[in-house]
């Protein structure tokens, strides 16, 4: 377990590491482009020279890296050129609105596929069966970037019971994160109840569930004891690859919905070219994805057992 | 009508009693005068004075307003939806939406109104001389900064020597370079003298780069956000970029003291169709502006109160006449004859506005001309192709911003289509806005919006004279400087008229640019709001508006 974790976390590392440099090579290899946007274009060739100068652009770009990624570990990521805060506290605050946001979409999207899919597997072909694979196909087609046009249109505009903007600038609000939530989640219910299901369906078959179907164990017991815990191996997945989607998705719903989360940091950055504020970003995506593909091993061993930290092949 | 006095008994400038016997004669209307007079320092109650006397008195002007003959209600906080950009130095921002923010705080000379009137602010009163070269001003003596100091003539001198010094970043160091001395008379007035005649002085100085700081500001370390001292009604409490700002009223104003309590402004990103949404589900009461495209939708929005009126707002498709291919005039005026000015007007901004000659002077504006109509000529745009050396069309690139809204990229289309037909293939550049302004006067051919100007003669001071820092089409021409000059210099509205024919016919010809039309405003606003109006150069004062909550 220990040696698992060691490795994974060295894996972690050398990937931030190699992103880093990949992030930092294509941000600030043209040091003219950097001090155009700190400065601002109308700031003069003498200010622009001094200001390299006194941040260290005048050395080579191996060394300035170095330099940047120690200032990094030590917690100093610079000043927003755009926002004119520290890129810390500016991330910091954002991404915990998205983490809200992300969590709420889980917390609505996971029971309610998973009861979707395991009713929909056990009973298959049945009229449920029916219904549910219709609107998970239906759900899956529909991008979030419509999606959040038609809810706002049905629920803002013609029903008029949602709030169109979720900017909470007068604190919290459950009714500003209905919407957000409700787009972020309706795509992964849909795909994550087509996954139980066919997970479920398969499980349901196995020669075990037989044997306890004759031994007159009831439906209930059957689905909770014995098929639930093999069932969930290919969800888990699903739900884990969900998150890193969440962290790129949550831009289209953010931006739309002027939700002043990480998605819209990033996206403001990235076109006011708010260099020190994407290489922040970019490290904290390299670090969700990493994590939550450390988080579905850990996962996966407790649903089945046989799956050893150790093997090198197979599904650790 | 020699013997006129203004209502506080001073006499008014030599051009005034010319003036009141032309709007008499009925060669002027009552605006262009109101509009003319106001320049010369006659307040506009004196303007109506003169006009009743003279027997042409008449309705009220105003355009675009929320009109409400209830009486105010005090209080409430006001929410307005509005991109939240850095401020530090108020000279030296570069977007409207920034310098609405300070408006609440900071303070101009002279007040420019919807109906394009100038009227005292900061300055109590002005004067020219005969000539139009020297600018007496007397400034307000009640007026106290929000730090309790007192506002005098040493804070307009600073401003005015951080503006022209010859290091200013500001676009006031061009506008103003006709300054040749700042005359301090004492501690509440001061007099300008220049080097040519300029009428619209005291139009210039509604600009939205003129807003007066206190003369520490830079002591202070040039950061206005930081250390938000003002004149104005409301005081700065908080303020992130990108997100929101808060204002609340502030004692001991000069002025009339606002009816509500705080101002909230909140930054909703770009896309306007989630303004829309916000002021449906009762989130904001006013949005900075809606586009063409979202009209339709706000018509339909029962809590919106859709506000549209006449600018001189416009787009243009400018050449660089130093740049290849643009360098060659046979080229540019193959582009401008192939221009369908109509469709782009009737097309890209459904027909709301009015058509634009390619001269950057709108039939609007005070001292419009009317030239012959320019037809479009394809076969001719063809003809001028193969003599310039490109019998099988050429190949071209205009940049796009989409600055104020999609619509700039649908006129570009559409000219792409027009020039198609004559073998021209051109290449859209589209980026987003925060790209497209640090190069916007780089690009050899680009689409710049500019905001709307009183005075036909403003636009072409900052865009077209020679060498200027805004000049973006790199247009150089002595004749046209000397023409400018002498528009500049008359105060007649006909006779100023008669001398903007050459400036606009000598822009045609050198086909400087397309500039299909000027395109009207809009925005909406929440039922619950009462005396918003909508400002042509989109400068919004919230000193008069009130909630009817």
């Amino acid at each position: 377990m220990t040696r698992f974790l060691a490795r994974k976390l060295g894996g972690i590392v050398a990937t931030m590491l190699a992103v880093s440099l990949i992030v930092f090579f294509a941000l600030e290899l043209n040091v003219d482009d950097v001090v155009v946007h700190v400065l601002g274009p109308y700031s003069a060739p003498d200010q622009r020279a001094a200001w390299l100068t006194e941040h260290g652009y005048d050395r080579p770009f191996v060394l300035r890296y170095l330099a940047w990624l120690w200032h990094f570990m030590q917690g100093d990521w610079g000043m927003s050129t755009y926002y004119r805060e520290p890129v810390l506290t500016l991330l910091a605050g954002n991404l915990y609105k998205t983490c809200l946001l992300a969590s709420s979409a889980l917390l609505v999207m996971i029971p309610i596929a998973l009861t979707l899919g395991v009713i929909a597997g056990i009973r298959q072909g049945s009229w449920a069966d029916r219904i549910v694979s219709v609107l998970s196909v239906f759900t899956t087609s529909i991008p979030d970037f419509a999606s959040a046009v038609f809810l706002s249109a049905i629920f803002v505009f013609w029903l008029k019971l949602l709030p169109g903007a979720s900017t909470m600038t007068s604190g919290f609000s459950v009714e500003q994160m209905v919407l957000p939530v409700m787009v972020l989640s309706l795509f992964g219910i849909g795909y994550l109840a087509r996954m139980t299901r066919s997970s479920m369906i398969e499980v349901m078959g196995a020669h075990y569930i037989r044997t306890a179907r004759m031994k007159g164990a009831s439906t209930l017991r059957i689905v909770l004891r014995h098929a639930l815990r093999n069932a969930l191996i290919a969800p888990v997945t699903v739900i884990m690859l969900y998150i890193p989607w969440l962290l790129s998705n949550v831009i289209v719903v953010e931006v739309f919905f002027a939700y002043k989360g990480f998605g819209t940091l990033l996206y403001t950055a990235s076109l006011n070219s708010d260099v020190f504020v994407i290489e922040a970003c970019a490290m904290v995506s390299v670090l969700v994805v990493a994590g939550t593909q450390v988080l579905s091993d850990l996962a996966y061993s407790w649903l089945n057992p046989r799956i050893s930290f150790n093997s090198n092949g197979g599904a650790a | 009508m020699s013997d006129l006095k203004s209502l506080d008994g001073k006499d008014v400038h030599s051009a005034v009693p010319a003036l009141c016997d032309q709007v008499k004669a009925g060669e002027i209307n009552r605006r262009q005068f109101l509009r003319t007079v106001s320049l010369l320092g006659v307040t506009a109650a004196s303007a109506r004075g003169f006009l009743s006397a003279i027997g042409a008195g008449g309705a009220a002007l105003a355009s675009g307003t929320v009109l409400a003959d209830e009486t105010p209600k005090q209080g409430g906080t006001l929410r307005f939806a509005c991109a939240i950009q850095e401020i530090t130095d108020p000279a030296l921002i570069s977007w409207v939406e920034a310098s609405n923010l300070l408006r609440n705080s900071l303070e101009f000379l002279t007040y420019v109104d919807s109906d394009n009137v100038t009227h005292p602010y900061l300055a109590e009163s002005w004067k020219p001389s005969d000539d139009l070269k020297d600018w007496h001003f007397v400034l307000r003596k009640d007026v106290t900064w929000s730090n309790g100091k007192k506002f005098d003539v040493d804070d307009v001198m600073f401003n005015f020597e951080r503006w022209t010094d010859p290091e200013s970043k500001s676009p006031n160091r061009t506008t103003f370079q006709d300054i040749l001395h700042f005359e301090r008379v004492n501690d509440h007035e001061f007099i300008l003298r220049l080097g040519r005649p300029l009428l619209a002085i005291p139009e210039m100085l509604y600009a939205f780069t003129c807003a007066i700081v206190q003369k520490d500001f830079d002591l202070d370390g040039s950061n206005w956000a930081k250390n938000p001292v003002g004149t104005g009604p409301f005081k700065l409490t908080s303020y992130a970029v990108s997100k929101e700002a808060l204002f609340t009223r502030r004692e001991g104003y000069w002025g009339i003291p606002a009816h509500l309590d705080g101002l909230h402004y909140i930054d909703m990103g770009t896309d306007v169709s989630t303004h829309l949404a916000a002021l449906q589900a009762d989130q904001v009461d006013v949005l900075y502006r809606v586009t063409v495209a979202e009209l339709d939708l706000v018509k339909k929005l029962p809590a919106a109160q859709l506000l549209s009126g006449k600018s001189t707002q416009t787009i243009v498709m400018r050449m660089q006449n130093d740049q290849k291919p643009f360098d060659d005039i046979r080229i540019r005026q193959a582009v401008v004859l192939c221009a369908n000015n109509q469709q782009m007007l009737d097309i890209a901004y459904r027909g709301m506005g009015t058509l634009g000659e390619n001269h950057h002077v709108s039939p609007i504006h005070p001292e419009y001309f009317a030239l012959p109509k320019q037809p479009r000529d394809v076969a001719k745009a063809k003809a001028l192709l193969a003599e310039a050396g490109y019998p099988d069309g050429i190949d071209l690139e205009l940049v796009v911003g989409n600055t104020q809204g999609k619509y700039e990229q649908d006129t570009a289309q559409i000219l792409q289509q027009n020039c198609a037909e004559a073998g021209i293939r051109l290449k859209l550049n589209v980026m987003p806005a925060a790209q497209y302004w640090p190069i916007w006067d780089k690009a050899p051919f680009s689409l710049t919006f500019w905001s709307h100007r009183p005075l036909g003669v403003m636009t072409q001071e900052l865009a077209y004279r020679s060498g200027v820092e805004w000049n973006e089409s790199h247009f150089s021409n002595k004749e046209y400087d000397a023409a400018l000059d002498k528009a500049m210099s008359i105060v007649d509205p006909k006779e100023r008229s008669k001398a903007m024919a050459d400036v606009e016919r000598i822009l045609q010809e050198h086909y400087v640019m397309v500039q299909p039309f000027f395109g009207d405003s809009f925005t909406a606003v929440s039922k619950k709001v009462r005396n918003y109006r909508l400002h042509p150069s989109d400068y919004f004062r919230m000193d008069g508006v009130w909630l009817d909550a």
